[in-house]
This record gives structure tokens, C-alpha cells and sequence, in this order.
């Protein structure tokens, strides 16, 4: 197995380290190009996220993939750095350690948030990207189709995934629902159109919230976010009249004060008949007033409250942690099982024709020399073969179930004299 | 299909219990097919108590002339419709768990009803008019879809209350939205008003034939408003009509708590009704003058006779 990864990511590296190693998907190409040129007869993946820039390199020859050292000097290099700024904001991994990672990636169980979805296609665009440039990269091929395999299987048998860890998608995913059954027959109002805004904007679309409005003191911004998501532009100064027909808002200004107090409030309850209101105050500072959240029938829930639900669901995915890692843990073995069995293919068959030939060679030769019927020579023949298979049985077994024999392949190929 | 006779309270209350248990167990944790096990258990008991209604409503034809002409089976009847709607909820709802709170009304309704296994059953006579069977088929609906708006309401003041102190919700312990429970308890409210109005006239309407054929001097025409089930179920009556009325035309009361609160207060009313229904021995003769019988019993002389008059009937 010759695989290696070096990478930065938040876990270890700054975020101004991380941006400077960060690739656009454009910037790929050139990178891994300049790779084949140095290292013909290797193989190279960049995975590149806003978290994590990591550089695989993979060979099916021995001692034929960079050494560390190069590879951070070819990163370094290509990004105008010097190697000793990345040294240290560097990890690395080999082989199996270098699977699991990748698995581990894959599965989103090192991302910042645990178990979002968005990783496993960044790593499959890697890979894409990859084959772009390079048709021919079996290793990485197996490695990368497995981490794929990897994360589908945890997906299904954990409950990783299971709840929402973003503030917008808690807030609209599973606050709203607790309150409407469904969104396509409210009237929803998003106050602000900043990327919070779209963002929420993006979940309230998902869960089929279509007659939206959207305010904003800057129209432009307002009218592109109202375009993108098919809603109606609202009038600033009309703040309280489309505050009383919206069933859920969604508050996301910039303001340093609140921009709903009490007695604008009281306008709004008047007009309502205390119909459900939900709000989703996601500012800082806060954009209603606590206290409207005391009115009857509403329902206002601040950042902080949201937080707290994120949190609990982050915790709840912690509890799943184990139970994914184990998988990893079962798969990066079997991952090393086949590709063991597959690379000593050839050193096995080499081993079965040269004891075949010599099992023939020493057969003719004792034929030659006694006189046998048909049926003796036939039950010798066996016996020479039983014991060739007798004689090979305990070895081949302790290859093909040996996860790491790099080390036993080569003193079968040294005893036996066998070429690669 | 002799063993259909065998069919005991114990056997659908039992699938209930357990029911109950699975949807307990759902607060704690999480396993795979227990869903299809707690539906399963559920269409089970509702079958099991279908063909029981079935073969105790014609032993108490035959034995008092009126199908569930009785407490016990009014008990049982009211107890199979909310049975049916755990069923209904349970597939619409699959991820609440709403059952923890309907099915002890169901339970609570079939152990009230055999508590009234050897009470006498209503007046024959009085049953089998076509009034007499709108009168008891209205109010055993109403007295149901009552019930029913009751365990909405609760639930929607639970989950009102855990939104409004921001509880995040339980992963084992989810409520509808508050949304479907608004407007479940609205059609509850809308129907029980309907159905125990119709109960209501056609009480009145019995009062009046009953009186006018006991040729009371003066009491063609008249209803005894005296009489404490007469009054009371016009209070019923009352209360959930203005409550409809108010609905309808204060906009606000058709929204949040309200809503809840007053299909509370309409089944707190409602059981005071059937309490008073019941204390005055309304409807039904007195007591010892002739028991109704209930399955299984043992093979006696009257459910042979029974069982061979359905064997005939079937097949004939």
C-alpha cells in the first residue's frame, strides 16, 4: 500500500493558513499537472473545502509517491509559500492511517459540523477532478470509491445525519413544523437580506414555503434575494401592515436597535385576532423586543434559543460517533483485505507455477525410473499434488488474511525468489 | 367461526395495553419495527373488539330488543370509535405520540363499561323506536368526538406550552403541530355541538311521544325540564352551542389555547352529563328487572339459543 496525505485543516490550522492553501476548483488542474511532471508515476487527489485543504498521493509501485517533504514544497511552492510556514499547520498520514482519514473525511465525521451532507460531494468532485486530469489512477480509483461506499453505509446505519445542526435549518426544518403543518399557505416575511436571510430563504423553499416577502432598507438587495426566490419585494415603511398578515417571520437586519418594540407591536396583535405568529429573530442585537414574545399566540425565538436546540442536537449526533468510527474501523480492514488480495495476486500464482513446475519435474523424473500401471501412477500424481497444496496452504492463507503483509510479500518473493 | 364467541374484553383490551406499552416504550427509545408491532397489536385489537360489539350487540337484541342497549356497550361503542381514530391518528401521525394520551381514554371507557356488565339495560321499549336510536346513536358519537376534541386539546396545551418555554422536543417524545391540533379540536368542537344537538332534539322528541302515549293530563306539548338528564344535557347543549357561536364569530377563540381550553371545558361538562345520566337511572329500567348478557359466558341455555338463531340467520 503506498498512499499518503498531507493536509491542513480547522482542527489544526489557522484559519489564515487555510486560506492561503485553499483551491478554487479552476486552480485544481494546474496544481495536479504540475504534480504529474514532477511525479510521473504517482497518483494525486486535492480535496479543497472552505475547512480543509488536503493533498493525496497514491502509487502502485513501491517507494514511487513523494515523500512529505516534497509534497509540502510542491504545495508551498505553487501557492507563493514558504515550507517552513506550513511545517508545522501541516498533518500527514500513510496507508492505513491515510484510509481512515479519508474515510473519516468522507463520512463528515471530521467536519466542523458532524454529519453534514455537504463533504462527501466535495470529496466526490475531488475525485472527478482528479480523474480530469489523470485517466489512469487506480489507487486513488479504490480508495476514494470505498470512502464513498463508507459514508453511505454510516449514513444509513447511524443516525449521524438524523437531526438538523444549522441554525436556519433547525429554525425552519423543525421549529416551524412544531407550529404549522405545512408552509405553502402561510405568508412568510423576511426582514433583512443578508446571507442568513438566504440562507433561511433556501430551507423555507425546501420545506415548500412559496408566498414570501421580503423587506429591506437597501431595495437592491431585497429585489435580488426576492428574484432568486420567486417572492414579493416589501415596503420598509409598510413594516407593520406586512408584519400583520405574516404567519412566520424570519428577522435577520443589522440594526443596533430593535426594529419591533411593544407598542409597535400592539398595532400588529390588533390586527391579527390572535392568530400563530412565529419569529425567528436570527439578529444581533436582537430585532423584537423579548417581551413580544410573552403575547398570546406567539411564538419568538431568538438566536440563543436556536442555539440551544443545535446544541443538543450536536450531542445527539456525538452519540453516534462510536458507532461510526467502528464502522470505519471494519471497512479500513476489509478496504486492506482486498487490496492486499488483490496486489499479491500475482506473487501468489508465481509461487503456485514454480512449485507446479517442480512437483512436474520431480514427477517425470521418479516416472522415468520405476515402471508404473496407469492407476499407480495416477494416485502418485495426487500425492504429489496434495502435498504441494499442504506445503503452500499455510502461507498463502497468512498473506491473503493478513491486512498489512507488505512485509510477509516481500520475504515470500526474497525465499522464493520471485520477481515483483 | 366458534371461536369468534371466544372473543373476551380481555383479549382487545389487552392488545390496547399493549399498545399502550409500545407507545410508553417510544418516550425511552428507539428500536425497528416496533411501529409496524404497535399498528399491528392495534388493528388486532380493534378487530378483536368489532366482532365482540358484533356478537354482543345481537345477544342484547335478542335478549333486550336494541342493539348495545346498554351502558356496558354504549361504553364499548364509545371505546371502539376512539380505538378507531388511535388507528387513523397512529398512520397520519406516525411520528407523535399521541396514543399516550388517547388510548387511556379508551382504556379508562372499556373498564368503565365492564363495571356495568350486570347493570340493568335501557328500556326496550323506549330502544327500539327509530328516535329512540338516533337519541342514543347521536349522543354515543357526540360523547366519542367529545372525548377525542378533550385528548386535542390536552395535547395542544402541552405542546403550546413547550414551544412558548422553548423546550426543544424530545427526539422519543413528538407532538403534532399545533397547527393539526388547532384544527382537529375546531372539527371536534364543530361535530359534538351537531351531533348532541341531534342527541338533544331527539331526546325532546322522545319525551314528548313518551308523554303524550302515557296520556299524561297536560303533558302533550311539554318537556319536564324538572328532570336533571333534561336540563343537563340542554346546559350540554347550551354550552357547546355558544361555544360554536363564538367560534364562528370571534375570530380570535377559533385561534391557540382557546380552542383547547374549551374542548376541555365541553368534555369536563360532558362527563358530569353522563354522570347525572347515569345517577338518575335515565332510560334504562330498574335495576334487577332484566340483565343484559354479556360474551363470553358460559354455554348456557341462552347464548346456545343465540348461537343456534345466528347459525340459522347465516345459513339461511
Amino acid at each position: 500500500m503506498n498512499l499518503q496525505v498531507i493536509g491542513c485543516s480547522h482542527h489544526q490550522s489557522s484559519v489564515a493558513v487555510r486560506e492561503q492553501l485553499a483551491f478554487t476548483e479552476q486552480q485544481v488542474k494546474p496544481f495536479l499537472d504540475l504534480f504529474y511532471d514532477r511525479f510521473p508515476e504517482s497518483e494525486a487527489v486535492l480535496l479543497s473545502t472552505c475547512n480543509r485543504t488536503e493533498f493525496y498521493a497514491a502509487s502502485q509501485k513501491p517507494n514511487a509517491i513523494p515523500s512529505q517533504s516534497e509534497m509540502i514544497e510542491l504545495l508551498a511552492a505553487h501557492r507563493g509559500l514558504k515550507t517552513s510556514q506550513l511545517d508545522s499547520e501541516m498533518f500527514v498520514h500513510n496507508d492505513r492511517q491515510a484510509i481512515e482519514h479519508l474515510f473519516t473525511v468522507a463520512a463528515s465525521l471530521d467536519s466542523m459540523v458532524v454529519g453534514e451532507a455537504q463533504i462527501l460531494s466535495q470529496v466526490k468532485r475531488a475525485y472527478q477532478l482528479a480523474v480530469e486530469s489523470n485517466q489512469t489512477i487506480p489507487m486513488t480509483h479504490q480508495v476514494f470509491q470505498s470512502a464513498i461506499r463508507v459514508a453511505r453505509r454510516i449514513s444509513n446505519e447511524t443516525e449521524i445525519h438524523a437531526n438538523r445542526v444549522s441554525v436556519p435549518s433547525v429554525a425552519i426544518g423543525v421549529l416551524a413544523k412544531q407550529i404549522f403543518e405545512r408552509l405553502d399557505n402561510k405568508k412568510i416575511l423576511i426582514v433583512g437580506a443578508g446571507e442568513m436571510a438566504e440562507e433561511t430563504l433556501n430551507y423555507v423553499l425546501a420545506e415548500g414555503g412559496t408566498d414570501i416577502a421580503i423587506i429591506n432598507r437597501t431595495l437592491s438587495r431585497s429585489q435580488h434575494l426576492a428574484e432568486k426566490f420567486n417572492g414579493r419585494v416589501g415596503d420598509w415603511s409598510n413594516l407593520s401592515n406586512e408584519l400583520a398578515i405574516a404567519d412566520l417571520i424570519v428577522s435577520t437586519t443589522g440594526a443596533s436597535e430593535p426594529i419591533v418594540n411593544s407598542e409597535m407591536f400592539d398595532q400588529v396583535e390588533a390586527t391579527r385576532k390572535q392568530r400563530p405568529m412565529f419569529i425567528l429573530d436570527l439578529a444581533i442585537p436582537r430585532d423584537f423586543e423579548e417581551e413580544i414574545g410573552q403575547r398570546l399566540n406567539v411564538y419568538l425565538y431568538s438566536l440563543d434559543d436556536l442555539q440551544k436546540v443545535c446544541e443538543q442536537n450536536r450531542r445527539s449526533r456525538a452519540t453516534q460517533y462510536p458507532k461510526a468510527l467502528k464502522i470505519i474501523r471494519q471497512e479500513t480492514d476489509r478496504f486492506l483485505l482486498d487490496l492486499n488480495r488483490r496486489s499479491s495476486g500475482s506473487t501468489i500464482a508465481q509461487l503456485k507455477r514454480l512449485a507446479d513446475e517442480m512437483k512436474v519435474m520431480e514427477l517425470n523424473r521418479l516416472m522415468n525410473r520405476i515402471d508404473l500401471e496407469p492407476e499407480q501412477r495416477a494416485e502418485v500424481e495426487q500425492s504429489f499434488n496434495r502435498l504441494v497444496n499442504k506445503i503452500l496452504h499455510p502461507p498463502l492463507k497468512s498473506i491473503q488474511s493478513e491486512p498489512s503483509q507488505g512485509s510477509l510479500l516481500d520475504a515470500l518473493k526474497k525465499l522464493f525468489q520471485l520477481g515483483d | 367461526m366458534d371461536w369468534l364467541y371466544n372473543i373476551s374484553i380481555t383479549c382487545f383490551a389487552a392488545s390496547y395495553v399493549v399498545v399502550f406499552l409500545l407507545e410508553i416504550s417510544r418516550v425511552f427509545f428507539d428500536v425497528a419495527l416496533r411501529r409496524l408491532i404497535r399498528v399491528g397489536f392495534a388493528a388486532a385489537g380493534l378487530f378483536a373488539h368489532s366482532i365482540y360489539l358484533v356478537l354482543q350487540g345481537k345477544l342484547e337484541i335478542d335478549s333486550t330488543g336494541v342493539w348495545l342497549g346498554s351502558w356496558f356497550g354504549w361504553c364499548l361503542a364509545a371505546a371502539w370509535i376512539l380505538a378507531a381514530a388511535y388507528l387513523w391518528i397512529s398512520v397520519r401521525q406516525s411520528k407523535s405520540v399521541f396514543g399516550l394520551f388517547l388510548l387511556p381514554v379508551v382504556m379508562i371507557l372499556i373498564a368503565v363499561g365492564s363495571q356495568f356488565v350486570n347493570q340493568p339495560p335501557f328500556t326496550p321499549g323506549y330502544a327500539k323506536t327509530i328516535w329512540n336510536m338516533v337519541h342514543g346513536s347521536a349522543l354515543l358519537l357526540g360523547t366519542a368526538v367529545v372525548a377525542l376534541g378533550f385528548v386535542f386539546g390536552i395535547v395542544y396545551l402541552l405542546q403550546a406550552s413547550r414551544l412558548k418555554r422553548k423546550i426543544p422536543q424530545s427526539k422519543f417524545f413528538r407532538l403534532p403541530s399545533l397547527e393539526w391540533l388547532q384544527r382537529s379540536s375546531e372539527v371536534s368542537l364543530v361535530m359534538s355541538t351537531i351531533l348532541l344537538a341531534i342527541g338533544l332534539v331527539s331526546g325532546i322528541a322522545i319525551n314528548l311521544i313518551q308523554r303524550a302515549a302515557s296520556g299524561e293530563t297536560g303533558a302533550v306539548g311539554t318537556i319536564a325540564w324538572s328532570s336533571p338528564v333534561v336540563w343537563s344535557s340542554a346546559i350540554l347543549f347550551l354550552w357547546l352551542l355558544i361555544v360554536s357561536i363564538f367560534n364562528v364569530c370571534y375570530r380570535p377563540a377559533r385561534h391557540g389555547r382557546k380552542v383547547a381550553y374549551l374542548v376541555v371545558t365541553s368534555f369536563l361538562f360532558l362527563v358530569l352529563e353522563l354522570g347525572i345520566v347515569w345517577w338518575t337511572g335515565h332510560a334504562t329500567t330498574p335495576r334487577g328487572d332484566k340483565e343484559i348478557v354479556a360474551l363470553p359466558v358460559p354455554a348456557d341455555e341462552v347464548t346456545l339459543a343465540v348461537k343456534d338463531s345466528i347459525h340459522r340467520e347465516v345459513s339461511e
